[in-house]
Protein backbone atom coordinates (compact mmCIF):
# COMPACT_ATOMS: atom_id res chain seq x y z
CA UNK A 1 0.00 0.00 0.00
CA UNK A 2 1.27 3.62 -0.74
CA UNK A 3 2.07 6.04 1.81
CA UNK A 4 0.43 8.64 2.53
CA UNK A 5 2.35 12.34 3.24
CA UNK A 6 2.63 12.02 7.45
CA UNK A 7 0.03 14.52 8.42
CA UNK A 8 -2.68 12.45 6.18
CA UNK A 9 -1.32 8.64 7.70
CA UNK A 10 -1.81 10.49 11.12
CA UNK A 11 -5.39 11.14 10.42
CA UNK A 12 -5.85 7.46 8.93
CA UNK A 13 -4.59 6.44 12.44
CA UNK A 14 -6.81 8.58 14.72
CA UNK A 15 -9.64 7.58 12.15
CA UNK A 16 -8.60 3.88 12.53
CA UNK A 17 -8.65 3.89 16.33
CA UNK A 18 -12.23 6.05 17.09
CA UNK A 19 -14.32 5.32 14.09
CA UNK A 20 -16.63 3.43 15.89
CA UNK A 21 -17.00 6.22 18.30
CA UNK A 22 -17.45 8.56 15.70
CA UNK A 23 -19.85 6.36 14.07
CA UNK A 24 -22.08 5.96 17.31
CA UNK A 25 -22.30 9.66 18.00
CA UNK A 26 -23.28 10.39 13.68
CA UNK A 27 -26.19 7.74 14.39
CA UNK A 28 -27.65 9.16 17.80
CA UNK A 29 -27.46 13.11 15.80
CA UNK A 30 -28.95 11.39 12.87
CA UNK A 31 -32.21 9.55 15.00
CA UNK A 32 -32.69 12.61 17.01
CA UNK A 33 -32.91 14.97 13.67
CA UNK A 34 -35.43 12.32 12.07
CA UNK A 35 -37.24 12.30 15.78
CA UNK A 36 -37.50 16.22 15.67
CA UNK A 37 -38.45 16.17 12.04
CA UNK A 38 -41.05 13.80 12.27
CA UNK A 39 -42.63 15.22 15.98
CA UNK A 40 -41.97 18.46 15.06
CA UNK A 41 -42.77 19.68 18.55
CA UNK A 42 -41.15 22.69 19.82
CA UNK A 43 -40.07 20.84 23.20
CA UNK A 44 -37.43 18.30 21.00
CA UNK A 45 -35.59 21.00 18.80
CA UNK A 46 -33.44 19.26 15.85
CA UNK A 47 -30.09 18.43 16.02
CA UNK A 48 -28.66 20.99 13.51
CA UNK A 49 -30.85 23.36 15.21
CA UNK A 50 -28.53 22.41 18.78
CA UNK A 51 -25.24 22.25 17.44
CA UNK A 52 -25.47 25.39 15.61
CA UNK A 53 -26.81 26.98 19.18
CA UNK A 54 -23.62 25.72 21.23
CA UNK A 55 -21.43 28.08 19.53
CA UNK A 56 -23.90 30.57 19.98
CA UNK A 57 -23.73 30.03 23.89
CA UNK A 58 -20.19 29.80 24.16
CA UNK A 59 -19.63 33.13 22.45
CA UNK A 60 -21.45 34.83 25.26
CA UNK A 61 -18.77 35.97 27.27
CA UNK A 62 -21.93 35.69 30.44
CA UNK A 63 -22.43 32.36 29.27
CA UNK A 64 -18.74 31.33 29.36
CA UNK A 65 -18.16 32.57 32.93
CA UNK A 66 -20.50 31.18 34.34
CA UNK A 67 -19.51 28.25 33.01
CA UNK A 68 -15.71 28.69 34.18
CA UNK A 69 -17.68 29.84 37.82
CA UNK A 70 -19.13 26.07 37.92
CA UNK A 71 -15.49 24.19 36.71
CA UNK A 72 -13.58 26.24 39.34
CA UNK A 73 -16.36 25.35 42.06
CA UNK A 74 -16.21 21.66 40.98
CA UNK A 75 -12.15 21.55 41.05
CA UNK A 76 -12.07 23.26 44.54
CA UNK A 77 -14.48 20.65 45.74
CA UNK A 78 -12.74 17.84 43.88
CA UNK A 79 -9.39 19.27 45.16
CA UNK A 80 -10.27 19.53 48.77
CA UNK A 81 -11.40 15.95 48.19
CA UNK A 82 -8.29 14.75 47.51
CA UNK A 83 -6.91 16.56 50.14
CA UNK A 84 -9.41 15.32 52.89
CA UNK A 85 -10.76 11.94 51.47
CA UNK A 86 -7.60 9.96 50.03
CA UNK A 87 -5.45 10.23 53.58
CA UNK A 88 -8.22 9.96 55.93
CA UNK A 89 -9.38 7.12 53.61
CA UNK A 90 -5.37 5.72 53.05
CA UNK A 91 -5.57 5.70 57.17
CA UNK A 92 -8.96 3.92 57.07
CA UNK A 93 -7.51 1.35 55.08
CA UNK A 94 -4.56 0.75 57.92
CA UNK A 95 -5.96 0.61 60.96
CA UNK A 96 -8.95 -1.55 61.94
CA UNK A 97 -10.09 0.52 64.82
CA UNK A 98 -10.37 3.86 62.46
CA UNK A 99 -12.48 2.03 59.72
CA UNK A 100 -15.17 0.50 62.60
CA UNK A 101 -15.62 4.00 63.53
CA UNK A 102 -15.66 5.32 60.64
CA UNK A 103 -17.69 2.83 58.23
CA UNK A 104 -21.25 3.10 60.05
CA UNK A 105 -20.80 6.87 59.35
CA UNK A 106 -20.29 6.49 55.34
CA UNK A 107 -22.83 3.83 55.15
CA UNK A 108 -25.07 5.93 56.51
CA UNK A 109 -23.94 8.94 54.20
CA UNK A 110 -23.55 6.76 51.09
CA UNK A 111 -27.51 6.86 49.96
CA UNK A 112 -28.30 10.40 51.34
CA UNK A 113 -28.27 12.30 47.30
CA UNK A 114 -25.94 15.04 48.54
CA UNK A 115 -27.81 17.64 46.68
CA UNK A 116 -30.79 16.59 49.30
CA UNK A 117 -28.29 18.28 51.59
CA UNK A 118 -28.15 21.61 49.32
CA UNK A 119 -31.45 23.44 51.31
CA UNK A 120 -29.84 23.29 54.55
CA UNK A 121 -26.24 24.05 53.57
CA UNK A 122 -27.89 27.16 51.93
CA UNK A 123 -29.71 27.78 55.61
CA UNK A 124 -25.99 28.14 56.97
CA UNK A 125 -23.84 29.45 54.20
CA UNK A 126 -25.80 31.00 52.01
CA UNK A 127 -26.65 30.28 48.48
CA UNK A 128 -22.76 31.60 46.95
CA UNK A 129 -19.58 29.45 46.38
CA UNK A 130 -19.04 28.21 49.73
CA UNK A 131 -22.34 26.00 49.49
CA UNK A 132 -22.02 24.72 46.39
CA UNK A 133 -18.17 23.66 46.66
CA UNK A 134 -19.02 21.96 49.68
CA UNK A 135 -21.83 19.81 48.52
CA UNK A 136 -19.11 18.86 45.99
CA UNK A 137 -16.71 17.97 47.77
CA UNK A 138 -19.34 15.80 50.25
CA UNK A 139 -20.08 14.09 46.78
CA UNK A 140 -16.71 13.17 45.73
CA UNK A 141 -15.60 12.41 49.28
CA UNK A 142 -17.41 9.05 49.44
CA UNK A 143 -16.19 7.20 46.33
CA UNK A 144 -12.20 8.39 47.68
CA UNK A 145 -12.75 7.35 50.57
CA UNK A 146 -14.10 4.26 49.35
CA UNK A 147 -11.49 3.14 46.64
CA UNK A 148 -8.47 4.70 48.94
CA UNK A 149 -9.03 2.79 51.79
CA UNK A 150 -9.89 -0.27 49.68
CA UNK A 151 -6.32 0.55 47.93
CA UNK A 152 -4.85 0.94 51.51
CA UNK A 153 -5.96 -2.53 52.77
CA UNK A 154 -4.92 -4.50 49.82
CA UNK A 155 -0.99 -3.25 50.12
CA UNK A 156 1.10 -6.16 51.20
CA UNK A 157 2.32 -5.77 54.68
CA UNK A 158 5.43 -6.49 53.76
CA UNK A 159 5.90 -3.67 51.40
CA UNK A 160 5.69 -1.66 54.24
CA UNK A 161 7.81 -3.45 56.62
CA UNK A 162 10.81 -3.14 53.98
CA UNK A 163 10.15 0.79 54.36
CA UNK A 164 9.58 0.28 58.65
CA UNK A 165 13.20 -1.58 58.19
CA UNK A 166 14.41 1.60 55.77
CA UNK A 167 13.78 3.65 59.37
CA UNK A 168 10.56 5.45 57.76
CA UNK A 169 8.38 6.81 59.70
CA UNK A 170 4.88 6.41 60.39
CA UNK A 171 3.41 9.64 58.07
CA UNK A 172 6.36 9.03 55.68
CA UNK A 173 4.98 5.60 55.05
CA UNK A 174 1.53 6.60 54.13
CA UNK A 175 2.25 9.07 51.51
CA UNK A 176 5.43 7.10 50.33
CA UNK A 177 4.47 3.56 50.26
CA UNK A 178 0.79 3.16 50.86
CA UNK A 179 -0.46 6.21 48.52
CA UNK A 180 1.82 5.16 45.35
CA UNK A 181 1.07 1.70 46.00
CA UNK A 182 -3.15 2.14 46.29
CA UNK A 183 -2.81 5.12 43.64
CA UNK A 184 -4.39 2.00 41.12
CA UNK A 185 -7.20 1.95 43.65
CA UNK A 186 -6.82 5.70 44.32
CA UNK A 187 -7.43 6.57 40.74
CA UNK A 188 -10.41 4.55 39.81
CA UNK A 189 -12.05 6.28 43.20
CA UNK A 190 -10.88 9.64 41.45
CA UNK A 191 -12.87 8.78 37.60
CA UNK A 192 -15.66 7.72 39.77
CA UNK A 193 -15.74 11.07 42.00
CA UNK A 194 -15.31 13.19 38.72
CA UNK A 195 -18.19 12.18 37.28
CA UNK A 196 -20.02 12.89 40.61
CA UNK A 197 -18.18 16.10 41.06
CA UNK A 198 -20.18 16.91 38.03
CA UNK A 199 -23.42 15.79 38.53
CA UNK A 200 -23.31 16.95 42.37
CA UNK A 201 -22.31 20.37 40.35
CA UNK A 202 -24.99 20.90 38.39
CA UNK A 203 -27.98 19.92 40.43
CA UNK A 204 -26.36 22.39 43.74
CA UNK A 205 -26.73 25.10 40.94
CA UNK A 206 -30.23 24.07 39.70
CA UNK A 207 -31.18 24.43 43.40
CA UNK A 208 -29.24 27.44 44.49
CA UNK A 209 -29.80 29.77 41.19
CA UNK A 210 -27.08 32.53 41.01
CA UNK A 211 -24.94 31.23 37.88
CA UNK A 212 -22.91 28.80 36.01
CA UNK A 213 -23.99 25.96 34.34
CA UNK A 214 -26.98 24.46 35.65
CA UNK A 215 -28.68 28.22 36.39
CA UNK A 216 -28.19 28.56 32.43
CA UNK A 217 -30.08 25.53 31.87
CA UNK A 218 -32.26 26.41 34.46
CA UNK A 219 -32.93 30.05 32.93
CA UNK A 220 -33.58 28.30 29.39
CA UNK A 221 -35.59 26.18 30.81
CA UNK A 222 -38.06 29.23 32.78
CA UNK A 223 -37.87 31.17 29.36
CA UNK A 224 -38.90 28.25 27.08
CA UNK A 225 -35.94 28.43 24.85
CA UNK A 226 -35.02 24.67 24.36
CA UNK A 227 -32.52 24.75 21.77
CA UNK A 228 -30.80 26.73 24.18
CA UNK A 229 -31.34 23.59 26.75
CA UNK A 230 -30.44 21.23 24.78
CA UNK A 231 -27.27 22.82 23.89
CA UNK A 232 -25.98 23.82 27.51
CA UNK A 233 -27.18 19.45 27.81
CA UNK A 234 -24.56 19.36 24.96
CA UNK A 235 -21.78 21.48 26.58
CA UNK A 236 -22.45 19.87 29.92
CA UNK A 237 -22.07 16.30 28.50
CA UNK A 238 -19.10 17.08 26.43
CA UNK A 239 -17.23 18.36 29.60
CA UNK A 240 -18.22 15.11 31.60
CA UNK A 241 -16.87 12.85 27.96
CA UNK A 242 -13.09 15.23 27.86
CA UNK A 243 -12.93 15.19 32.42
CA UNK A 244 -13.21 11.67 32.04
CA UNK A 245 -10.88 11.16 28.72
CA UNK A 246 -8.36 13.39 31.32
CA UNK A 247 -8.31 11.41 34.32
CA UNK A 248 -8.07 8.05 32.12
CA UNK A 249 -5.04 9.25 30.61
CA UNK A 250 -3.74 10.55 33.94
CA UNK A 251 -4.14 7.58 35.12
CA UNK A 252 -2.35 5.73 32.65
CA UNK A 253 0.65 7.68 33.15
CA UNK A 254 0.31 7.39 36.91
CA UNK A 255 -0.26 3.87 37.19
CA UNK A 256 1.88 2.54 34.28
CA UNK A 257 4.20 0.48 36.42
CA UNK A 258 1.65 -1.51 38.22
CA UNK A 259 1.66 -5.36 37.13
CA UNK A 260 -1.85 -5.48 35.83
CA UNK A 261 -3.61 -2.27 34.19
CA UNK A 262 -7.01 -2.28 34.53
CA UNK A 263 -8.97 -1.60 31.21
CA UNK A 264 -10.76 1.88 31.17
CA UNK A 265 -14.15 1.27 33.41
CA UNK A 266 -15.91 2.61 36.26
CA UNK A 267 -16.20 0.07 38.43
CA UNK B 1 33.39 -17.17 72.48
CA UNK B 2 32.12 -14.53 70.51
CA UNK B 3 28.89 -12.92 72.15
CA UNK B 4 25.81 -13.54 70.81
CA UNK B 5 24.41 -10.95 68.55
CA UNK B 6 20.75 -12.03 69.03
CA UNK B 7 19.06 -13.92 71.93
CA UNK B 8 15.64 -14.94 72.13
CA UNK B 9 14.31 -16.27 75.70
CA UNK B 10 11.00 -17.68 76.77
CA UNK B 11 9.36 -16.49 73.41
CA UNK B 12 5.88 -17.33 72.50
CA UNK B 13 3.74 -16.17 70.40
CA UNK B 14 -0.42 -16.68 70.25
CA UNK B 15 -2.53 -15.36 67.28
CA UNK B 16 -6.45 -14.56 68.40
CA UNK B 17 -8.44 -16.03 65.94
CA UNK B 18 -12.14 -14.29 65.77
CA UNK B 19 -14.66 -16.86 66.50
CA UNK B 20 -12.57 -20.10 67.21
CA UNK B 21 -10.42 -18.12 70.39
CA UNK B 22 -6.45 -18.53 70.76
CA UNK B 23 -4.17 -20.05 68.36
CA UNK B 24 -0.62 -21.09 69.73
CA UNK B 25 1.62 -20.35 66.92
CA UNK B 26 5.08 -20.72 68.73
CA UNK B 27 5.91 -21.51 72.19
CA UNK B 28 9.45 -22.05 74.52
CA UNK B 29 11.59 -20.71 71.44
CA UNK B 30 14.96 -20.15 73.40
CA UNK B 31 18.05 -19.66 70.57
CA UNK B 32 21.23 -17.08 70.72
CA UNK B 33 22.79 -15.69 67.50
CA UNK B 34 26.16 -14.89 67.10
CA UNK B 35 27.79 -11.92 65.19
CA UNK B 36 28.50 -13.48 61.53
CA UNK B 37 26.58 -16.56 62.11
CA UNK B 38 24.94 -18.05 59.20
CA UNK B 39 21.49 -19.69 60.83
CA UNK B 40 18.86 -21.26 59.21
CA UNK B 41 15.19 -22.02 60.80
CA UNK B 42 14.19 -25.25 59.05
CA UNK B 43 10.59 -26.73 59.53
CA UNK B 44 7.29 -27.96 58.24
CA UNK B 45 4.84 -25.29 56.89
CA UNK B 46 2.94 -23.91 59.49
CA UNK B 47 5.90 -24.35 62.49
CA UNK B 48 5.97 -20.67 62.96
CA UNK B 49 9.64 -20.18 61.29
CA UNK B 50 8.70 -16.85 59.49
CA UNK B 51 6.67 -15.81 62.58
CA UNK B 52 9.64 -16.05 64.56
CA UNK B 53 11.82 -14.35 62.20
CA UNK B 54 8.93 -11.29 61.75
CA UNK B 55 9.23 -11.33 65.78
CA UNK B 56 12.98 -10.35 65.57
CA UNK B 57 12.69 -8.12 62.55
CA UNK B 58 10.03 -6.63 64.87
CA UNK B 59 7.25 -6.61 62.52
CA UNK B 60 5.45 -8.55 64.76
CA UNK B 61 5.08 -8.44 68.55
CA UNK B 62 5.44 -11.23 70.60
CA UNK B 63 2.94 -12.70 73.28
CA UNK B 64 5.55 -13.13 75.94
CA UNK B 65 9.38 -13.72 76.27
CA UNK B 66 11.84 -11.42 74.94
CA UNK B 67 14.12 -10.54 72.05
CA UNK B 68 17.64 -8.65 72.11
CA UNK B 69 19.55 -7.75 69.21
CA UNK B 70 22.61 -6.15 70.95
CA UNK B 71 21.69 -6.45 74.07
CA UNK B 72 18.86 -3.96 73.38
CA UNK B 73 15.18 -5.13 73.69
CA UNK B 74 13.42 -5.64 70.26
CA UNK B 75 10.41 -2.89 69.58
CA UNK B 76 10.05 -2.26 66.19
CA UNK B 77 11.83 -2.89 62.94
CA UNK B 78 15.33 -0.81 62.36
CA UNK B 79 17.92 -0.92 60.01
CA UNK B 80 20.22 -2.91 61.80
CA UNK B 81 17.86 -5.51 60.62
CA UNK B 82 17.16 -6.15 56.78
CA UNK B 83 14.30 -8.35 55.66
CA UNK B 84 14.57 -10.05 52.14
CA UNK B 85 11.00 -11.81 52.02
CA UNK B 86 9.75 -14.62 48.98
CA UNK B 87 7.40 -12.38 47.88
CA UNK B 88 10.44 -10.09 47.12
CA UNK B 89 8.24 -6.80 47.92
CA UNK B 90 10.05 -4.18 45.58
CA UNK B 91 8.26 -0.51 45.20
CA UNK B 92 6.80 -1.51 41.91
CA UNK B 93 6.44 2.13 40.77
CA UNK B 94 10.26 2.52 41.39
CA UNK B 95 13.22 1.72 39.20
CA UNK B 96 15.53 -1.16 40.05
CA UNK B 97 18.20 1.91 40.77
CA UNK B 98 15.47 3.89 42.90
CA UNK B 99 14.48 1.05 44.53
CA UNK B 100 18.14 0.08 46.12
CA UNK B 101 18.78 3.83 46.55
CA UNK B 102 15.23 3.96 48.89
CA UNK B 103 16.64 3.19 51.78
CA UNK B 104 19.51 5.12 52.08
CA UNK B 105 17.29 7.87 51.00
CA UNK B 106 15.56 7.35 53.81
CA UNK B 107 18.29 7.76 55.71
CA UNK B 108 19.72 11.13 54.22
CA UNK B 109 22.02 9.44 52.55
CA UNK B 110 23.39 12.16 49.91
CA UNK B 111 21.58 11.31 46.65
CA UNK B 112 25.27 11.51 44.44
CA UNK B 113 26.36 8.43 47.11
CA UNK B 114 23.76 6.62 47.03
CA UNK B 115 23.32 6.83 43.67
CA UNK B 116 26.91 5.26 43.76
CA UNK B 117 26.50 2.93 46.46
CA UNK B 118 23.33 1.16 45.05
CA UNK B 119 25.15 1.28 41.08
CA UNK B 120 28.26 -0.70 43.00
CA UNK B 121 25.74 -3.04 44.19
CA UNK B 122 23.70 -3.46 41.02
CA UNK B 123 26.86 -4.14 39.60
CA UNK B 124 27.55 -6.82 42.47
CA UNK B 125 24.34 -8.51 41.64
CA UNK B 126 24.73 -8.55 38.07
CA UNK B 127 22.08 -6.29 37.08
CA UNK B 128 23.93 -2.91 36.27
CA UNK B 129 22.16 -3.10 32.74
CA UNK B 130 18.77 -2.99 34.39
CA UNK B 131 18.96 -0.18 36.54
CA UNK B 132 16.03 2.15 34.74
CA UNK B 133 13.68 -1.41 34.60
CA UNK B 134 10.96 -1.43 36.92
CA UNK B 135 10.18 -4.61 38.77
CA UNK B 136 7.31 -5.54 36.73
CA UNK B 137 9.64 -6.02 33.43
CA UNK B 138 12.29 -8.13 35.27
CA UNK B 139 11.78 -11.89 36.19
CA UNK B 140 11.75 -13.81 39.50
CA UNK B 141 15.37 -14.10 39.95
CA UNK B 142 16.33 -10.87 39.04
CA UNK B 143 13.76 -9.28 41.40
CA UNK B 144 15.02 -11.09 44.08
CA UNK B 145 18.68 -9.80 43.09
CA UNK B 146 17.06 -6.55 43.59
CA UNK B 147 15.57 -6.83 46.72
CA UNK B 148 18.73 -8.30 48.05
CA UNK B 149 20.71 -5.46 47.03
CA UNK B 150 18.07 -3.32 48.47
CA UNK B 151 17.97 -4.35 51.68
CA UNK B 152 22.43 -4.62 51.39
CA UNK B 153 22.68 -1.21 50.36
CA UNK B 154 21.54 0.25 53.87
CA UNK B 155 23.90 -2.37 55.15
CA UNK B 156 22.05 -4.02 58.37
CA UNK B 157 23.74 -5.95 60.86
CA UNK B 158 21.49 -9.01 60.15
CA UNK B 159 20.31 -10.16 57.15
CA UNK B 160 16.48 -11.63 57.64
CA UNK B 161 15.54 -14.02 55.38
CA UNK B 162 12.15 -15.46 54.72
CA UNK B 163 11.85 -18.02 52.11
CA UNK B 164 14.07 -15.62 49.97
CA UNK B 165 14.39 -18.56 46.93
CA UNK B 166 11.02 -20.06 48.06
CA UNK B 167 9.45 -18.97 44.57
CA UNK B 168 12.34 -19.58 42.28
CA UNK B 169 12.76 -22.49 39.91
CA UNK B 170 15.85 -24.91 40.72
CA UNK B 171 18.09 -23.58 38.90
CA UNK B 172 17.68 -19.66 39.69
CA UNK B 173 17.12 -21.11 43.41
CA UNK B 174 20.49 -22.81 42.81
CA UNK B 175 22.22 -20.09 41.35
CA UNK B 176 21.25 -17.40 44.00
CA UNK B 177 22.11 -19.44 46.57
CA UNK B 178 25.56 -19.83 45.23
CA UNK B 179 25.40 -15.59 44.78
CA UNK B 180 24.46 -15.06 47.96
CA UNK B 181 27.14 -17.46 50.05
CA UNK B 182 29.35 -15.60 47.68
CA UNK B 183 28.04 -12.31 49.31
CA UNK B 184 28.05 -13.55 52.27
CA UNK B 185 32.10 -14.62 52.34
CA UNK B 186 32.90 -10.95 51.70
CA UNK B 187 31.61 -9.35 54.31
CA UNK B 188 30.79 -12.15 56.71
CA UNK B 189 27.03 -10.62 57.90
CA UNK B 190 25.00 -12.22 60.65
CA UNK B 191 21.77 -13.98 58.27
CA UNK B 192 18.80 -15.68 60.05
CA UNK B 193 17.70 -17.40 56.94
CA UNK B 194 13.65 -19.53 56.36
CA UNK B 195 13.46 -22.13 54.94
CA UNK B 196 11.59 -25.61 54.43
CA UNK B 197 14.30 -27.13 52.24
CA UNK B 198 17.01 -29.20 54.22
CA UNK B 199 19.70 -29.30 51.69
CA UNK B 200 19.25 -25.32 51.28
CA UNK B 201 20.02 -25.34 55.11
CA UNK B 202 22.66 -27.81 54.89
CA UNK B 203 24.70 -26.23 52.23
CA UNK B 204 24.30 -22.46 53.37
CA UNK B 205 24.30 -22.75 57.39
CA UNK B 206 26.31 -23.19 60.21
CA UNK B 207 23.86 -23.66 62.35
CA UNK B 208 20.28 -25.14 61.38
CA UNK B 209 17.41 -24.81 63.78
CA UNK B 210 15.02 -28.06 63.35
CA UNK B 211 11.30 -27.20 64.57
CA UNK B 212 8.45 -28.85 65.03
CA UNK B 213 4.77 -27.28 64.50
CA UNK B 214 1.78 -26.55 66.36
CA UNK B 215 2.73 -25.08 68.39
CA UNK B 216 6.28 -24.55 67.09
CA UNK B 217 8.69 -25.35 69.35
CA UNK B 218 12.80 -25.74 68.35
CA UNK B 219 13.43 -29.54 68.51
CA UNK B 220 16.97 -29.37 68.05
CA UNK B 221 19.77 -26.86 66.96
CA UNK B 222 22.62 -28.84 64.36
CA UNK B 223 25.97 -27.80 64.13
CA UNK B 224 27.11 -28.06 60.17
CA UNK B 225 30.62 -28.94 60.53
CA UNK B 226 31.40 -28.14 56.69
CA UNK B 227 34.61 -26.46 55.16
CA UNK B 228 34.07 -22.81 53.51
CA UNK B 229 33.98 -21.33 51.17
CA UNK B 230 31.38 -24.40 50.36
CA UNK B 231 31.64 -25.46 46.77
CA UNK B 232 27.96 -27.02 45.63
CA UNK B 233 29.88 -30.01 43.48
CA UNK B 234 32.09 -31.22 46.32
CA UNK B 235 29.36 -31.11 48.79
CA UNK B 236 27.26 -33.12 46.95
CA UNK B 237 29.89 -36.11 47.05
CA UNK B 238 30.82 -35.24 50.77
CA UNK B 239 29.53 -38.09 53.17
CA UNK B 240 29.19 -35.29 55.83
CA UNK B 241 27.09 -33.44 53.67
CA UNK B 242 24.91 -36.38 53.00
CA UNK B 243 25.08 -37.45 56.95
CA UNK B 244 23.46 -34.10 57.98
CA UNK B 245 21.25 -34.08 54.73
CA UNK B 246 19.49 -37.15 55.98
CA UNK B 247 19.53 -37.09 59.50
CA UNK B 248 17.84 -33.39 58.89
CA UNK B 249 15.39 -35.27 57.00
CA UNK B 250 14.29 -37.68 59.50
CA UNK B 251 14.39 -34.92 62.07
CA UNK B 252 11.47 -33.22 59.96
CA UNK B 253 9.65 -36.20 58.99
CA UNK B 254 9.56 -36.56 62.68
CA UNK B 255 8.64 -32.82 63.27
CA UNK B 256 5.84 -33.47 60.83
CA UNK B 257 4.00 -36.32 62.63
CA UNK B 258 2.03 -34.82 64.97
CA UNK B 259 0.08 -32.84 62.13
CA UNK B 260 -0.66 -35.58 60.06
CA UNK B 261 -1.89 -37.55 63.27
CA UNK B 262 -3.86 -34.95 63.94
Amino acid sequence: MKQGPPRFSALRQVWRRNWRTVLACAALLLIWQAAALWLKREELPSAWETLRDVPVILSSGEDVLGILASLRRMALGFGLGLLVAVPLGLAMGRSKPLARLLNPLTALAYPIPKAALMPIIMLWLGIGDLSKVLVIFMGVSLPLLYHSSQGAEQVDDKLIWSAQAMGMGQVARLLRVILPAALPEVMLGCRVAVSIALITMISSEMIARQNGAGNLLFNAMDMAIYTDVYAVILIIAVIGVVLDVLMERLRVALTHWADTLQPGSTS
Amino acid sequence: MPKSLIEIAGLSKRFEVPGRGAHLALTDIDLSVREGEFVSLLGPSGCGKSTLLYMVGGFVAPSSGEIRVSGKPVREPGPDRGPVFQEFALFPWKTVLQNVMYGLTVQKVPAQEAKQRAEALLRKVGLADYAGFYPKQLSGGMRQRVAIARTLAYEPRILLMDEPFGALDAHTRTTLQNELLDIWERDRKTVLFVTHGVDEAVYLSDRVVVMSGSPGRVLRVADIDLPRPRVRTQLLTDPRYQQYVLELEALLDHARAPETTE
